[in-house]
């Protein structure tokens, strides 16, 4: 047995207690269903439970092993979801993200809540509400060059957590 | 020095990235850019950064959600279920083979499951050959620290069959390893376990009602 296989009911609730909370946001923010994300969830752990012995610590970490396989549950969720009849009398089907800019767009937002709030709060404003920094920095009291500065270190603290959530592009 | 001559450059960098630069501040800057392959370095890598911030939905920015509490058991006995599972399928596996094929099995087999403890004898599929038609009868030994764990898979007796299992050691002693009773429509596998070391075991074997049938464990040519 290879060290470091997921092959006892120990190593799952470990790997569960290091993972799962990731795992769950990703499932969240990819299916837009709690339910269907605890499901998600669940299947995930079942799988490597099942292939423990091909993980390998060598070739990459349980996260990322863990990541792979949860990106495929949520394919095949995704796909039974999909097959399912369509909703009568032109009932709207929710809109689906493309997964691999779902799991994009979970990392970005999971980089955002790790970064100071100053750092974000700017990022929002600026960026995503799209407000002039003299407003921003006049709402916040500190000079514009505060602002500016605040956008700077905010990016480069997002690169560094996006780095530590396994972004890798 | 070049981090102290690019301060002031630096801080602009951010705002570049994300298009927020106002266009005489941006002239300047890319005249700097021009001429210093740090900033236009430092400038591609928070673009990269940037690239991706309109797939993030600000709204989403506040708590992550956080799986409930009893997902962490569903998820426990979910494996556990399945342990058990795996455990019956090998047993059954174990007697759908022949003996010649069974020891091939046990060796592949043993590379994935052999449970720890248990010193160098692999785990044992044993198969019982000569049965009525209709019954069948397979066993796993796995070594312990204790001693051996013996799984037996009974199917086909007549139900509320008393069955009592033993082992025989080297020198053909008998040691009574327990004994359950089959019932028809039941879970016909059973969980026992022996003080006898799997590696000085020689032959398992099973009372059924008012019939005995043995098996050989170790057989040399495994």
């Amino acid at each position: 047995m290879p060290p470091g296989a997921l092959s006892r009911e120990r190593d799952v609730r470990e790997a569960y207690a290091a993972h799962a909370g990731e795992l769950y946001g990703f499932a969240v923010r990819s299916l837009g269903d709690s339910g269907l994300a605890e499901e998600a969830v669940q299947e995930t752990f079942l799988r490597a439970w099942r292939a423990g012995e091909r993980f390998d610590p060598q070739i990459g970490s349980l996260r990322t092993w863990l990541f792979a396989i949860l990106r495929n549950v949520v394919i095949d969720l995704g796909r039974a979801r999909a097959s399912r009849p369509r909703l009568a009398d032109g009932g709207v089907e929710p809109a689906v993200e493309p997964l691999d800019d779902a799991l994009l767009a979970w990392q970005v937002e999971e980089a955002m809540r790790r970064i100071g709030e100053q750092h974000r709060r700017v990022l929002v404003e600026t960026y995503y509400r799209g407000r002039p920094y003299s407003e921003v920095a006049e709402e916040l009291g500190v000079p514009e060059g505060t602002v500016k500065s605040r956008v700077y270190y905010g990016l480069r603290a997002l690169r560094v957590a996006l780095e530590e959530i396994g972004y890798d592009g | 020095m070049t981090a102290e001559r690019c301060r002031e450059w630096r801080e602009s960098l951010g705002a570049h990235a994300l298009g927020q630069l106002p266009a005489e501040e941006r002239a300047a800057l890319e005249a700097h850019l021009e001429g210093c392959a740090d900033c236009r370095a430092e400038l591609e890598s928070l673009a990269g950064v940037a690239r991706l911030m309109p797939l993030a939905d600000p709204e989403r920015f506040g708590t992550a959600p956080t799986p409930p509490p009893a997902l962490a058991d569903r998820v426990a006995a979910t494996i556990s279920a399945e342990r058990r599972t795996e455990r019956r399928r090998r047993v059954r596996f174990g007697l759908a083979l022949g003996g010649a094929t069974a020891a091939v099995a046990v060796a592949v087999l043993a590379l994935f499951i052999l449970p720890g403890g248990g010193g160098d004898t692999p785990e044992q599929h044993v198969s019982f050959n000569s049965l009525p038609p209709g019954m069948e009868i397979g066993a796993v030994l796995e070594p312990h620290a204790f001693g051996t764990e013996i799984h037996v898979y009974v199917k086909g007796a007549r139900s509320g069959s008393l069955c009592r299992v033993f082992l025989r050691d080297p020198s053909g002693n008998r040691l009574p390893a327990g004994s359950f009773r089959y019932r028809w429509g039941d879970d016909s596998q059973a969980i026992l376990s022996s003080a006898l070391d799997l590696s000085r075991t020689a032959a398992i074997g099973i009372r059924v009602g008012d019939r005995t049938f043995t098996a050989p464990v170790n057989p040399p040519d495994a």
